[in-house]
């Protein structure tokens, strides 16, 4: 019922396309974020998802149908938008009710139809149902918000707006929820907050989720899988863990997370681990590779480092030596830049209190396991 | 096949009736006075649509078009003559308004002169009395027998100071009610010119006179431009005051047009009349859009920067002097009106000769129809342009129908008398006869008055983000559901001050009124006009302070509306 496919399509914008040949296939229940830079064309995905764009081509099927020809208000996908684009003459029970008010107006007959309309424009011009009542209230509860519900939402902070946003597109029991940078407007805290909020709701529900952000953290942390888009192109697929561990491109090294990029050349095979050499450094590698030049991926954690006289067994680890730039003091973390040929080097190690913190202009060696060089 | 079916949905449809209502009521008519006034007689292009013998007929005059008719008109002295004494008194009306306004704007810009509230709040004056109670006002203090000659022959003057029922009395009677069309764009000018260039000027030892001529009025120009240009249409197009003032040997196009129509029946002679009406108006509206394209005279809000206002005793005095005349001038026409209304006689001496209640008793007994149908037919024309208006805003707005934005101005040029003749000429015959129905008065009014309405509607309409409007459409609303809960009650603050405007300016209307009311249909304006043509007077004036005060009731209720939108 709410899964979500996408195939082959396109957008067009006159002659700029926005997106080429996007494939998704979400599945049922999951939460999927959309991860790009500004600008790479996860609003227009999502757009069109919800109705609001025709695509130039391709296909879209919501569980298993094809959307092409239903209309943006009989999609039945719950959207959560950037600026939340709540009604503001609506209090915060007007605004949750609204689909209830004209999912009830579509199965009327004229007579009903006007008192539904009555109420839509004053609450004072008609009485709300029962069931609508308790439905509204039920989800407002849901988000804390039950208290609140007379309130206009102008009176609300940023984060309870937020809230009637979700809870309105809630209660029309969406097949898909589609969330556009929801957080994106709130401070730092309230963010962390909401995430987890976000998160259990949807967990509760079960319901199918497409998350919108740029925000790379907020996406490896929330969603079962992550779409990487880039210039209008899904340039990966994966489990946070899958894109963290196994970037395909280092853009998305770069993008999901930190990481040093060096650029190599394939030397050969030693028992069994790819030999790479570059500028400062010569390395051993898991990753097998047929490639002859290659982009050495590193993730900051993954980079040990030891006094440049300590004795190290160059078999059971790689060892690079380099010059300290920069030490910084990150609360539980110790990050330095550590100059290794012409490249800088980041590189985090966690801080015990005591242990000693490598100097600027110190000479160090650095470790990093065979398994944690990234070759692609 | 489908992709048909979607597209067609509720807005879709409610665009092309939006699409038809103009084209019927406004394009079609305009077109048929331009084909009559090639074929010289009534051409009926509705009935070539639905009737195969009228489409024959049409087609065979069409067969006869020629310029016969123009050469015929123009070689006629009496509208060559028309079109020519139109121009000069708008030009006339336009050269003096200005440089009348220059030191009135000059004054309250620049300068502290004394009773400078008093004196803005007097210019309202002339914007609510519509101008054929103005020029009958005029009637009253300068005809023959009027309170002012009285005075200039116990002076010792000879004959009539001013002749109200001449060229120079239209002249005047529009000099003295159009001028604050001209003067709050030019006091906007002067506030926004850069005053540093003229304290420059000062500085360099220059006399104030010398900056005001070569570095402030200068400045001011494009301002001083614009207005003129808006007074040479408004003069042009102005048909209350001609209409009770124009003698019969002083032709002017719009009084020489309603009387072709209403008392020859002349359609090919109107037509052309018509015709050159709206090319001239709409080439000098067009000049004043290229003029003020990019700027904003017209509503400097902003904060204008902090400048010093002139004190010089004896310059703020003398100017305060002078914007007193000018404004005192239409309120005594306007307490003349008040006084005529309740006196017994007035004529013989400066003052009536007794007072009574007795004319406002008439017209509460016999009268109280007209005042009624103008109340309806100004409440049918506003429900009808809210509606029409709200639509096109949207259109405009969100799906940026420039199409439609064009066709929605296209009322501010056609002046009142010359739609009035294109609809009388397009719809007095079957399939759509409505010519002396109330109906098509108020479609009139509707158009004519769209363009204000319009404006403030479409303010709203930007104010609202395409996002909330979604959202509805997403949570399951079509388009049109979403117009009518949505955008509909969040744009009321700019419906509510539209309609007042809209219902303000119906009640005023003359022309329109004049040509196409239908006897049981006849608004306050038509019987003040008529009252005045059979020298009722009495009548004609508490008619007519009835007219005024409605008018300042509603205008009090629209700048309290405007107040609330403000907080
Ligand atoms: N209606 C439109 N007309 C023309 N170009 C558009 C339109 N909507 C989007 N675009 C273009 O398509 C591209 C993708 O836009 P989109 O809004 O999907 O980006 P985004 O990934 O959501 O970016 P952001 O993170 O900044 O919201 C952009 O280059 C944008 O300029
Ligand atoms: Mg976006």
């Amino acid at each position: 019922m709410g899964s979500v496919r996408i195939e082959k399509m396109t957008k067009s914008f006159g002659d700029f396309t926005a997106l080429h040949d996007i494939n998704l296939d979400i599945k049922e229940g999951e939460f999927f974020a959309l991860l790009g830079p500004s600008g790479c064309g996860k609003t227009t995905t999502m757009r069109c998802i919800a109705g609001f764009e025709n695509p130039t081509s391709g296909r879209i099927y919501i569980g298993d149908r094809e959307v092409e020809k239903i209309p943006a208000n009989k999609r039945n996908c719950g959207m959560v938008f950037q600026s939340y684009a709540l009604f503001p003459h609506m209090n915060v029970f007007e605004n949750v009710a609204y689909s209830l008010n004209i999912k009830q107006l579509n199965a009327s007959n004229p007579i009903k139809q006007m008192g539904i309309y009555g109420r839509l424009l004053s609450s004072r011009l008609g009485k709300y149902p029962a069931d609508i009542r308790n439905k509204v209230m039920e989800i407002l509860k849901y988000v804390e918000l039950d208290n609140h519900a007379d309130r206009l939402t102008s009176e609300l902070s940023g984060g309870q707006q937020q809230r009637v946003a979700l809870a309105r597109a809630l209660v029309m029991e969406p097949a898909v929820l589609l969330m556009d940078e929801p957080l994106s407007n709130l401070d730092q805290k309230l963010r962390h907050s909401m995430r987890n909020t976000i998160r259990k709701i949807q967990q509760d529900l079960g319901i199918t989720t497409i998350f919108v952000t740029h925000d790379q953290e907020e996406a490896m942390s929330m969603a079962d899988r992550v779409a990487v888009m880039d210039k209008g192109h899904i340039v990966q697929i994966g489990t946070p863990t899958d894109l963290y561990s196994n970037p395909s491109s280092p853009f998305i090294a770069d993008f999901v997370g930190t990481s040093n990029i060096l650029e190599g050349t394939v030397e050969g095979e030693e028992n069994g681990f790819t030999v790479v050499k570059g500028e400062g450094f010569l390395l051993r590698s898991s990753t097998k590779t047929k490639k002859k030049s290659v982009d050495v991926i590193i993730r900051p954690e993954h980079v040990k480092v030891e006094a440049a006289d300590s004795v190290i067994d160059h078999n059971e680890t790689n060892v690079i030596e380099g010059t300290v730039i920069m030490s910084t003091y990150l609360g539980s973390i110790v990050r330095y830049d550590v100059q290794v040929g012409s490249y800088q080097l980041i590189v985090d190690t966690t801080y015990s209190s005591g242990a000693n913190i490598f100097e600027e202009g110190k000479k160090v060696k650095l470790t990093v396991e065979h398994e944690r060089v990234l070759l692609i | 096949m489908n992709r048909l079916k979607n597209s067609l949905n509720g807005l879709t449809v409610v665009k092309v009736l939006i699409f038809i209502f103009f084209g019927l009521f406004m394009l079609l008519p305009l077109l048929s006075v331009f084909v009559v006034s090639f074929t010289g007689e009534p051409t009926n292009l509705l009935g070539a649509l639905t009737d195969p013998a009228i489409l024959n007929s049409t087609i065979e005059k069409f067969k006869n078009i020629s310029l016969d008719n123009y050469k015929r008109i123009f070689s006629n002295a009496g509208y060559a003559t028309a079109l020519k004494n139109s121009l000069v008194l708008a030009f006339t009306v336009t050269i003096i308004i200005i440089l009348v306004c220059i030191p009135l704007a000059y004054g309250i810009a620049r300068t502290k002169m004394p009773f400078k509230k008093t004196i803005s709040a007097l210019c309202m004056i002339p914007l609510i009395v519509p101008t054929f109670i103005s020029a009958y006002a005029f009637i009253i203090m300068f005809g023959r027998a009027g309170w002012v000659t009285q005075i200039y022959n116990a002076l010792g003057g000879e004959g009539m100071l001013l002749n109200p029922y001449s060229m120079a009395g239209v002249v005047a009677v529009q000099v003295f009610f159009f001028f604050p069309y001209a003067l709050w764009p030019l006091v906007a000018a002067f506030k926004v010119s850069d005053i540093s260039l003229e304290e420059a000027s000062q500085n360099l030892g220059a006399k104030s006179w010398f900056t005001f001529i070569f570095v402030t009025f200068p400045l001011a120009l494009p301002g001083v431009i614009s207005s003129a240009l808006l007074i040479f249409t408004v003069s042009f197009s102005d048909f209350g005051s001609p209409i009770v003032l124009a003698p019969k040997d002083l032709n002017l196009l719009v009084v020489e047009a309603y009387r072709e129509i209403s008392g020859f029946f002349n359609w090919g002679g109107a037509a052309i009349l018509t015709v050159v009406m709206v090319i001239v108006a709409a080439f000098f509206f067009y000049l004043q859009h290229l003029f003020t394209k990019g700027k904003n005279y017209g509503s400097v809000s902003g904060k204008p920067k902090q400048q010093k206002l002139i004190e010089n005793k004896l310059l703020t005095r003398v100017l305060s002097g002078y914007s007193l005349f000018i404004v005192l001038i239409p309120l005594l026409a306007m307490l003349s009106v008040a006084l005529q209304s309740v006196a017994t006689t007035w004529g013989k001496d400066l003052l009536p000769s007794g007072y009574t209640l007795n004319h406002y008793k008439t017209i509460f007994s016999t009268s109280m129809g007209n005042i009624q149908n103008s109340i309806m037919l100004a409440t049918g024309a506003l429900v009808l342009s809210v509606i029409v208006a709200t639509f096109v805003s949207y259109f405009v707005v969100r799906q940026n129908s420039a199409k439609l934005d064009f066709i929605a101005s296209i009322p501010l040029v056609v002046p009142g008398i010359a739609f009035g003749i294109a609809l009388i000429q397009t719809f007095n015959t079957a399939p759509l006869q409505l010519t002396g129905t109330a109906l098509l008065l108020i479609i009139a009014y509707t158009i004519r008055r769209l363009p204000y309405m319009v404006r403030s509607t479409m303010g709203s309409m930007r104010a609202i983000k395409a996002d909330i409007e979604e959202a509805a459409v997403n949570l399951g609303a079509t388009p049109l559901t979403a117009a009518i809960t949505i955008v509909g009650p969040l744009m009321l603050p700019g419906i509510a001050a539209g309609s007042v405007l809209v219902f303000i300016t119906v009640i005023k209307e003359a022309s329109v009124s004049i040509l196409l009311a239908p006897p049981e249909w006849a608004p306050m304006s038509l019987a003040i006009f008529q009252n005045i043509l059979r020298a009722e007077y009495y009548s004609a004036a508490a008619m007519s302070v009835i007219l005024v005060a409605l008018v300042l009731i509603l205008q009090a209720i629209a700048s309290f509306i405007g107040k609330k939108q403000q907080l």
